[in-house]
């Protein structure tokens, strides 16, 4: 019966083309800032300027974006966990540094060969996004709300800190892995691609820069689907009144849990690939001051709109950089002042507001 | 004998503790217990009155009145910093994550830049006590009476004073105690002075015994932050039972197992405190009354 | 507002992101010999290492006031690394990659030396760690100034040994350093007939005592150990002094750093005994001079420790060691030193190089605090090798395994 086989056959394209068409017209939604052609026109071009700007600097310039891009994806987990869903982490290093020190220990315990190091980072990044899951139960099951979650994820990652910190000793090793404590672990390989003639290694530089500008967009875009998904709708919908959200029959405490399981992912990913960055990770990128950081970058930025988030983490991460370079010791009290400053000003961070007040300029109605 | 003076360690240990969290989640327990503000700056507040303190005996002050005058500092600074910065953000608690912790970056590197890396410490008077085959810090003995005494003081100007009255009633329902009258951004003002006056009386009081660098106010901050989440929102009702909860764990961690399962135990001991307890103790044992 | 006006906004910031990207490329040029300095010239570890980046620019000045190094002036490159290892990541890669210096003076803390090491082995680059440390540094691109276990602990603990009783207790931070520095003192107490009566280990930024001076005084010893590291830590000689525990105290990294002995009030440093390779209180004519032109050249320096002059020194070696190269090439520069007589006469006497692990030699000072916290100097012990990493097998002449060992996880044998 070639006819009925053939039916089949047509209806499962179809049936995929609208799901996928759905899940493309979500990149523009009520949850996320810009839509229409030119807002595309913008992006795209942003993007090919990010992609041929490595034509016209240097090396170190290319390392150095790169390097600041690895921790884009930290900063918009956390956009997400306290921005869309309202619950602010204070300990999302806490999953940076998990993943970050399994990464280290299976490349390091398997090597490099044939492109191991991206399932290791797969599989640190799993199981930061795991550990996220099970301290999010813990957390919203058990009812935990507002100010109590980010002392409780703080304390996960100072716990996290004291415990690495002590490891120093040759027994704590995991197969060849030294945890060497405070010093940090290193000698893992940076990530590879296989290829015909042996392995490129992704130092950073020009191949890591691609790499990681496209993940960046990648998770962009997904982001931006995501939120705009009736899974970020209802998201939205507990951060501006959970009572209201769990009243319309939504089990507020499954989605809370899974945002901040995907939050901590997206740290896990940041962590895992600062240490292949680096070649090196501490536990000292989970105490107070590298916590409190991710949540300056995401707040400065603005929290809740995934591109001020993105945006504003380059910007400080960027301008925090200069300023320790040009300076010296009177950076730390401008960085200070800035932080304050924009506290003050602009409410809604820095890039969403600037966003707003251009937008204003060109505008011919007002909100 | 041999039993009293064990018995004596086991409490000067306990006491040691307690004093310390007390002292140094005072300030904190009324500017973030009471009022709400995520002070990241609290360690400051700390150095700062620290630095008043050393600086004023080494002009010759007595200590008592030196660290009086660091409390005071401090609490001026904090009345100044709350009338310019932290007064925009009742509102909005989460952002003065944000901006205490600009605050605290400008303090502490000013600090470095201004006075140098290090200061001179004053000492530790007071000499020890022997008890025993043990000697101990008798200034020590001074900071457990110090807590107790700090406890019972906040207590009274709270329950039974006229500015306790209306701080209170200002911070729980402020609309209420404007329409009756209350100037209450001067309250709020005054509040958070006292708390950033108690932070420094902590770091009046332990200056003595202490290295002064610019930074020495984050050895307090995380135990300040605990011993309040402990305490739950009450700090009359919550603060001392949750000091002397956390200072029997941290006490008896550290004795058994070294000073790393202190400071790990006293992590996730508010990690549990929390989840059972959501509303920390002030809140359990308020429901447990009626 | 409209959807068109907020594209609008997204778009203008967008760009404008672009543009904040783009850093404007820095040509690197041939004439003055370029060195990097990362030290933390502000945060945690201000107090000890602001006198380093002196030192450092005081060499330079004598050097180029000489006509600089083979005729090419000295052109230092500054940053500012905030007590924190990211920046070292950065700056380091921003040194050799954007600054193309020729060799770079940087770290403090060990954890900040292993966070830019495999940064230095990635380009190749040359490094000086001129920090005291828990020795064990096996690598070609490393080259150490800093006194090491080996020199500062079988020199003190055997004297203190002596002097004091067989009985020890160490009290040690709870990190690389003060672990891998108390397996050196247990090692070094059973050689010689001791006993260790108590270890304990205190994590970084305890800063209450109470339990561990209980535990100290209900040991039987005879001296303490303290290695304890960083501000936090340092409260502890207050609190024991006040609860007048009285025992003599032996240490590696007090004083030398930290100057705790001019920061504490006179008497709770009494009776600290330190093994140093320098220290501002030194007598000997090189080092009175050497405080006297760094005073007059920088009359607020708080104190001028090992450290600075670790790095001062640091500075001539290097010079010597391009002018014997002819260049500024790493090979050659390795290759005089495999010839095993880089030496130089510094404040504190002559230090030479060991090419086997590229640590240095050092005069070693037993520096001990009267009551009123002034020094005075029971014995000094010339020319002490940095012998263990060369004895247990780490040999740079031969191969560069760039890695860092201790005593119980030590080179494998081949």
């Amino acid at each position: 019966m070639p006819e009925v086989s053939g039916s089949f056959l047509d209806d499962t394209p179809v049936e995929q083309r609208s799901r996928a068409a759905i899940w493309l017209s979500r990149l523009e939604g009520p949850q996320t800032m810009g839509r229409g052609p030119v807002f595309w026109a913008v992006v795209v071009l942003a993007v090919l300027g990010a992609a041929i700007y490595p034509q016209f600097t240097n090396p170190f310039a290319v390392g150095n974006t790169a390097y600041f891009m690895v921790w884009t994806f930290m900063a918009m987990g956390l956009g997400v966990v306290w921005g869309y869903t309202g619950a602010l982490s204070f300990g999302q290093t806490a999953f940076f540094g998990v993943a970050g020190y399994a990464y280290g220990i299976l490349t390091i315990n398997v090597g490099a060969a044939f492109g191991f190091t991206w399932v290791a980072l797969i599989i640190s990044v799993a199981l930061a996004g795991l550990i996220a899951l099970l301290i999010g139960y813990f957390m919203f099951y058990g009812r935990i709300r507002g100010v109590f979650i980010g002392i409780v994820t703080l304390s996960v990652t100072l716990v996290f800190e004291t415990f690495m910190a002590q490891t120093a000793g040759p027994q704590w090793r995991v197969g060849d892995a030294r945890l060497n404590g405070f010093n940090g672990m290193s000698g893992m390989p940076p990530l590879t691609i296989p290829w015909f003639g042996g392995d490129i290694l992704l130092y950073p530089g020009i191949g890591l820069y691609y790499t990681l500008l496209a993940m960046v967009v990648l998770c962009y875009l997904g982001l931006r689907m995501l939120l705009n998904a009736p899974f970020g709708n209802v998201l939205v919908a507990i951060r501006e009144n959970p009572e209201r959200a769990e009243m319309l029959g939504y089990d507020i405490r499954l989605y809370q849990m899974l945002a901040f399981g995907l939050g901590g992912a997206l740290a896990g990913l940041s962590g895992a690939l600062y240490t292949a960055w680096g070649q090196y990770i501490t536990p000292s990128s989970m105490g107070l001051t590298a916590a409190a950081l991710p949540i300056v970058w995401v707040a400065v930025g603005g929290r809740r709109d995934i591109t001020a988030t993105l945006l504003g983490t380059l910007a400080v991460l960027y301008a925090f950089q200069t300023l320790t370079i040009y300076g010296s010791q009177y950076a730390l009290i401008v960085m200070g002042a800035l932080l304050v400053f924009t506290v003050l000003v602009t409410p809604d961070g820095l890039i969403a507001t600037a966003m707003e007040r251009i937008g204003r300029l060109f505008g011919k109605t007002r909100r | 004998m041999e039993l009293f003076a064990t018995i004596f360690a086991m409490t000067y240990q306990f006491g040691d503790a307690f004093a310390f969290l007390v002292i140094s989640c005072a300030g904190l327990a009324v500017i973030f217990g009471m009022m709400g503000i995520i002070n990241l700056a609290h360690g400051e507040f700390i150095m700062c009155g620290a630095y008043v303190t050393a600086a004023s005996a080494r002009a010759g002050l007595p200590l008592p009145l030196a660290i009086l005058c660091g409390a005071l500092v401090a609490g001026i600074v904090g009345m100044a910093i709350e009338r310019t910065v932290v007064r925009h953000l009742y509102h909005r608690p989460l952002d003065s994550i944000i901006a205490t912790w600009g605050i605290s970056l400008i303090a502490t590197q000013g600090v470095l830049i201004v006075l140098g890396s290090t200061m001179q410490g004053i000492g530790t008077p007071l000499g020890s006590i022997t008890v025993g085959d043990r000697s101990y810090s008798a200034y020590r003995l001074v900071l457990m009476a110090a807590a107790i005494g700090l406890l019972v003081g906040l207590y009274l100007l709270f329950y039974h004073t006229r500015f306790g009255v209306i701080a209170r009633a200002t911070i729980q329902r402020p609309q209420m105690a404007r329409a009756l009258g209350v100037d209450t951004r001067r309250i709020y003002g005054l509040t958070f002075g006292l708390g950033a006056a108690l932070a420094g009386l902590a770091g009046g009081l332990y200056a003595p015994t202490m290295t002064m660098v610019p930074t020495m106010g984050s050895t307090f901050i995380v135990e300040s932050f605990v011993t309040v989440v402990v305490g739950g929102a009450d700090i009359f009702v919550g603060a001392a039972p949750a000091a002397a909860i956390l200072a029997v764990i941290k006490a008896s961690l550290t004795a058994w197992y070294g000073q790393l399962f202190g400071q790990i135990g006293l992590l996730v001991a508010v990690i549990i405190v929390i989840r059972v307890l959501p509303g920390g103790l002030s809140a359990w044992l308020k429901r447990s009354k009626q | 507002m409209t959807q068109r006006v907020r594209l609008r906004a997204l778009a203008a910031a967008l760009a404008g992101s672009t543009a904040l990207l783009a850093a404007g490329p820095l040509a690197a040029q041939d004439g003055p010999i370029k060195i990097g300095v990362l030290e933390d010239q502000s945060g945690d570890f201000a107090a000890a290492t602001n006198v380093k980046v002196n030192a450092i620019q005081l060499a330079t000045d004598e050097i180029n006031a000489a006509g600089g190094i083979a005729g090419r002036p000295v052109e230092l490159v500054i940053y500012d690394t905030q007590s924190d290892n990211r920046r070292y990541q950065e700056f380091m890669r921003r040194v050799l990659q954007q600054d193309e210096v020729d060799v770079v003076f940087a770290g403090f803390s060990s954890a900040s030396r292993e966070a830019y090491r495999p940064i230095v082995n990635q380009f190749d680059g040359l490094a000086f760690y001129n920090n005291q440390y828990e020795g064990g540094v096996c690598d070609a691109n490393m080259i150490v100034t800093g006194a090491v276990p080996e020199q500062q602990f079988s020199t003190l603990i055997p004297w203190m040994m002596e002097t004091y009783g067989p009985n020890v207790y160490t009290l040690a931070a709870d990190y690389n350093f003060g672990q891998i520095s108390a397996e050196w003192v247990r090692q070094i107490v059973e050689e010689n007939g001791g006993t260790m009566v108590g270890e304990e280990f205190i994590p970084l930024g305890v800063s209450q005592f109470s339990q561990s001076i209980q535990n100290i005084q209900g040991s039987e010893a005879d001296f303490v150990v303290t290695l304890l590291v960083g501000a936090a830590q340092a409260s502890y000689y207050e609190q024991a002094a006040s609860a007048d525990v009285g025992l003599p105290m032996a240490s590696s990294v007090n004083v030398g750093q930290g100057y705790e002995h001019k920061r504490f009030t006179p008497p709770s440093l009494a009776d600290m005994h330190v093994t140093t390779n320098y220290i501002e209180e030194i007598d000997t004519p090189e080092s009175q001079a050497f405080v006297e032109k760094f005073r007059a050249a920088y009359p607020d320096e708080p104190y001028i420790n090992q450290e600075a002059a670790n790095s001062y020194i640091a500075m001539n070696l290097y010079k010597q060691l391009v002018e014997r190269a002819g260049t500024t090439e790493h090979d050659a520069i390795r290759g005089v030193i495999a010839e095993g007589d880089v030496c130089f006469d510094g404040p504190s006497g002559t230090v030479c190089l060991d090419p086997k692990s590229q640590h240095m030699s050092h005069t070693i000072f037993l520096a001990k605090v009267e009551d009123d916290h002034s020094i005075s100097f029971p014995k000094v012990w010339e020319d002490i090798a940095p012998y263990w990493l060369g004895d247990a097998g780490c040999d740079l002449t031969q191969d560069d395994p760039s890695a860092q060992y201790t005593p119980s996880n030590p080179p494998p044998a081949n």
